[in-house]
């Protein structure tokens, strides 16, 4: 009997029943769009805030300590001091293979030398342009400082891996030397070292491949392959500091204390902390696995970032709980005017001794029934909705978090009886006598 | 005419008073309504501002240094810059001004600099003890206090040449250790009086960076501003900075506008549910007045001006909670005061009767252009 008085309401009232489903459509697919987008919204402005360029900077440990202070010669090195003041470059694959290594994003290394470009000193830095590495595990990453470096502003082409002679010109050098894309330069180090093994006295012709402004110190510099710079420098193998790019969760005091000493936390906190993709973890997990390398994080970059993440998510959420509470107060509306159409219908089955509590149920049935319908209809639409906005905002899809499905679905049973307690408490106090007369 | 006017809001005004808990809906429908649209129209204008703000943490967008070459920036010229810049776009700006000296024997650089105004432009500096509050007290980085073992509250004596080649020594203490993760750990930081004291020479000036609320055009304004007024200054934007904040900021802004205009239109239906179901309740109500010999216009009349009403009275409360609503996320969002539009009220007002009476005339046309008999035999 129930039901079937529920298939004859659906049949005889499809107008309302559509309405009432619609308005749930309406009001899910407009929270599920924003809940798909707030999961995401962390990793793609997170993504946005890469182009600041790398949030930790890795340098050998003996040299994060004097190396850049006295500048100390390299002459009659032990291969102790060499293994203290440089990073091998064969082991940096291992960046890649730590607990996080999905969030780093990018990474370059750089060895600098000093040479002169024409007679003129000036510094050529050695690096990855977008080398691709051959992971263990089977996987393939390129990376390198194309991505780093997203700021410049690049006159020409960006210079391939395998093009050892092609280099990229700051934009105040190339005015100094009066360099044009295309010509040629002679490079030689600043000062000959004396030694075995060293052929690189001869004059290095270099090509430019393109002109880069950076706004900053590199202005005066020469990029080039890291292949060539170890060569010049006699250096084989080596690089002196990495740049890594990594997405990071924003700092809480668990990731502060961590910082200044991982030692103090409990097995618990530890725990926590090594699985979470802090900036101080992901440093501490890259020490690990490189124990002859100090890990920095560039305060100025990953601090901005914990900062502007925070805010922008605590916006979205506020935004977020207004659409739910909007949405709620449409369907509460809707299911209340459905109710006072057909009073005359409830007062004929309570005249006919329905009691209150079974007359809700069958109203609540029939609302939550058109309700689910309208929700489905509204995940989909609401998911394709979150595409449109990664696409149209951020340039890429927006992942989609199944653990939406299960909020959505509360959202809907619990805005749906939210709204329809106004209406039922109207029901219970609905006298049959007057509706049935007309009043 | 006029006792029709007086009859209609008679009519208008018992309507409102008699039914009371309807009324109440639609008002709180109303009111919600003009919150959300005052609070994300004030919010849309005031986050662009907000994150400009919160972006100054990434440090000195623009830098100013002396055209010719190997010369530094005077005092006066220094002053001339500030003058230039537009105060409620400034942050901050610090002068800079670097020396080679020494300490132990050991070289370093020392940087000059005003640490009150270090603190707004490069807000991302981790400091373990103080700022120095009084002459004689320096910062050192990292990386130098890990070198030296030095740790605040402990002395250090620097020594130097100036530019005539006379040597000069002065006695500090560490009030407080620095680190960026980038050159700030490798170099001493005293404050400008200090050095100017030390080397004995005055009223120069290395850098002068300064961090601006602005981005893109704004920006490229002020760098010609001060170019085309002091010749002998140069103007350097950090495009590091610069550019990602432009296209960060792009792409927030419009994400708060998209999700904005989401808000709004959920919010807009509300409203006109709210009113259909007041105006669905009262078809009884129509259906008499009409067979009492009242005009369809006049009842619809009728119906469309306490439409009318509802809008501007909820168009007014909630025109003040969304003030609120927006302080609040202001507030809690960004940890700043706002200072609130008030002239947008009466237009948020506007809107909401323009809403409530659109949304009152679907209803109200299908209830008068019923049969009256039907509808007062209430079917």
């Amino acid at each position: 009997m129930f039901w079937k008085m529920i298939k004859g309401s659906f049949f005889i009232r499809r107008r309302a029943h559509l309405l009432t489903a619609l308005t749930v459509a309406l009001g899910v697919s407009l929270a599920a769009a924003l809940l798909g987008v707030m999961f995401d919204i962390g990793d793609k402005v997170n993504k946005e805030l890469k182009s600041y360029g790398a949030n930790l900077n890795a340098v050998p440990k003996g040299a994060s300590v004097i190396g850049a202070l006295y500048e100390l010669g390299d002459i009659g090195q032990s291969e102790m001091a060499i293994k203290n003041n440089y990073i091998l470059e064969d082991e940096l694959y291992k960046i890649k293979m730590i607990f996080w290594a999905y969030n780093i994003v990018d990474f370059a290394p750089y060895l600098t030398v000093k040479v002169k470009a024409e007679g003129f000193p000036t510094s050529l830095i050695g690096s990855w342009f977008n080398k691709s590495l051959d992971l263990p595990t089977g996987e393939k990453v390129v990376t390198g400082m194309d991505n780093l470096k997203s700021w410049w502003v690049l006159e020409g082409e960006r210079v391939d891996e395998r093009d050892i002679r092609g280099i990229l010109v700051g934009r105040e050098l190339a005015n100094k030397l009066n360099l044009k894309l295309g010509s040629t330069i002679k490079v030689t180090p600043e000062v000959i070292i004396e030694g075995e093994g060293n052929q690189s006295s001869e004059p290095e012709v270099l090509t430019v491949r393109g002109i880069f402004e950076s706004g900053g110190d590199e202005d005066d510099t020469i990029f080039a392959s890291l292949i060539l710079a170890q060569k010049i420098a006699s250096k084989p193998g080596l690089v002196e500091r990495v740049e890594i790019s990594a997405l990071t969760t924003p700092d809480n005091e668990l990731a502060r204390r961590a910082a200044q000493n991982p030692g103090s936390l409990s097995r618990l906190e530890w725990d926590t902390w090594y699985c979470t993709a802090y900036i101080s973890s992901i440093a501490y997990q890259i020490e690990e696995i490189l124990p002859s390398v100090r890990v920095k994080p560039i305060l100025k970059v990953a601090q901005s970032e914990g900062a502007i993440l925070e805010k922008t998510e605590l916006l979205i959420i506020l935004l977020t709980v207004l659409t739910l509470g909007c949405a709620s107060l449409a369907i509460s509306n809707l299911v209340t005017a459905n109710i006072m159409e057909r009073s005359v219908e409830i007062g004929l089955l309570k005249a006919l001794g329905a009691t209150n509590i079974s007359v809700s149920v069958l109203f609540l049935a029939e609302t939550l029934l058109a309700a689910l319908a309208g929700g489905v209809l509204g995940y989909v639409v609401g998911l394709a909705l979150s595409q449109l906005v990664g696409l149209t905002v951020f340039g890429s899809y927006i992942a989609v978090k199944p653990l939406v499905i299960p909020l959505a679905l509360l959202m809907v049973i619990f805005v749906t009886l939210l709204g329809s307690l106004p209406a039922l408490k109207a029901l219970t106090s609905l006298k049959p006598a007057e509706v049935l007369h007309g009043r | 005419m006029l006792s029709n006017r007086k009859f209609a809001l008679k009519m208008c005004f018992f309507s409102l008073v008699r039914r009371r808990s309807r009324l109440l809906i639609a008002l709180i429908g109303a009111s919600i309504g003009a919150s959300v649209l005052l609070g994300l129209v004030t919010l849309c204008y005031d986050i662009p501002k907000q994150l400009s703000r919160e972006f100054r943490s990434y440090g000195a967008n623009m830098v100013f240094v002396s055209k010719q070459v190997a010369q530094r920036l005077t005092r006066g010229e220094a002053e001339k810059i500030l003058a230039l810049l537009p105060p409620s776009r400034l942050v901050g700006l610090t002068p800079l001004r670097y020396e080679t000296v020494r300490s132990n024997m050991l070289p370093y650089t020392a940087v000059g600099l005003d640490f009150e105004e270090i603190k707004k432009t490069s807000p991302f500096w981790h400091l373990t003890g103080s700022y120095p509050n009084k002459g004689g007290q320096l910062l050192i980085g990292v990386d130098v206090s890990e070198a030296t073992s030095l740790a605040p509250g402990q002395s250090m004596t620097l020594t130097g040449r100036n530019s005539k080649n006379e040597r000069y020594e002065k006695d500090f203490t560490v009030s407080g250790v620095v680190s960026t993760g980038g050159v700030e750990d490798g170099f001493i930081f005293i404050s400008l009086a200090d050095m100017e004291l030390a080397t004995k020479e005055a009223g120069a000036i290395d850098i002068l960076e300064a961090s601006l609320t602005a981005d893109g055009g704004p920006l490229e304004e002020i760098k010609n501003k001060v170019e085309n007024s002091l010749d002998t200054v140069e103007v350097k934007m950090v495009t590091r900075v610069t550019r990602s904040e432009k296209t960060v900021i792009a792409k927030l802004t419009f994400l708060v506008y998209i999700v904005s205009a989401v808000v709004l239109s959920l919010s807009t239906i509300c409203v006109s549910t709210t009113m259909m179901t007041v105006v669905l309740e009262r078809r009884g109500e129509i259906g008499l007045k009409k067979a009492l010999g009242a005009e369809s216009k006049s009842v619809a009349g009728e119906f469309l001006l306490e439409g009318l009403l509802l809008g501007l009275i909820g168009g007014f409360f909630g025109a003040l909670g969304g003030l609120g609503f927006a302080a609040l996320v202001s507030k809690s969002v960004f940890g700043r005061s706002f200072t609130p539009e008030f002239h947008l009220v009466p237009a948020t007002m506007l809107v909401m009767a323009i809403v409530a009476v659109i949304a009152s005339m679907i209803p109200v046309k299908r209830a008068v252009n019923a049969e009256p008999a039907l509808a007062l035999r209430g079917e």
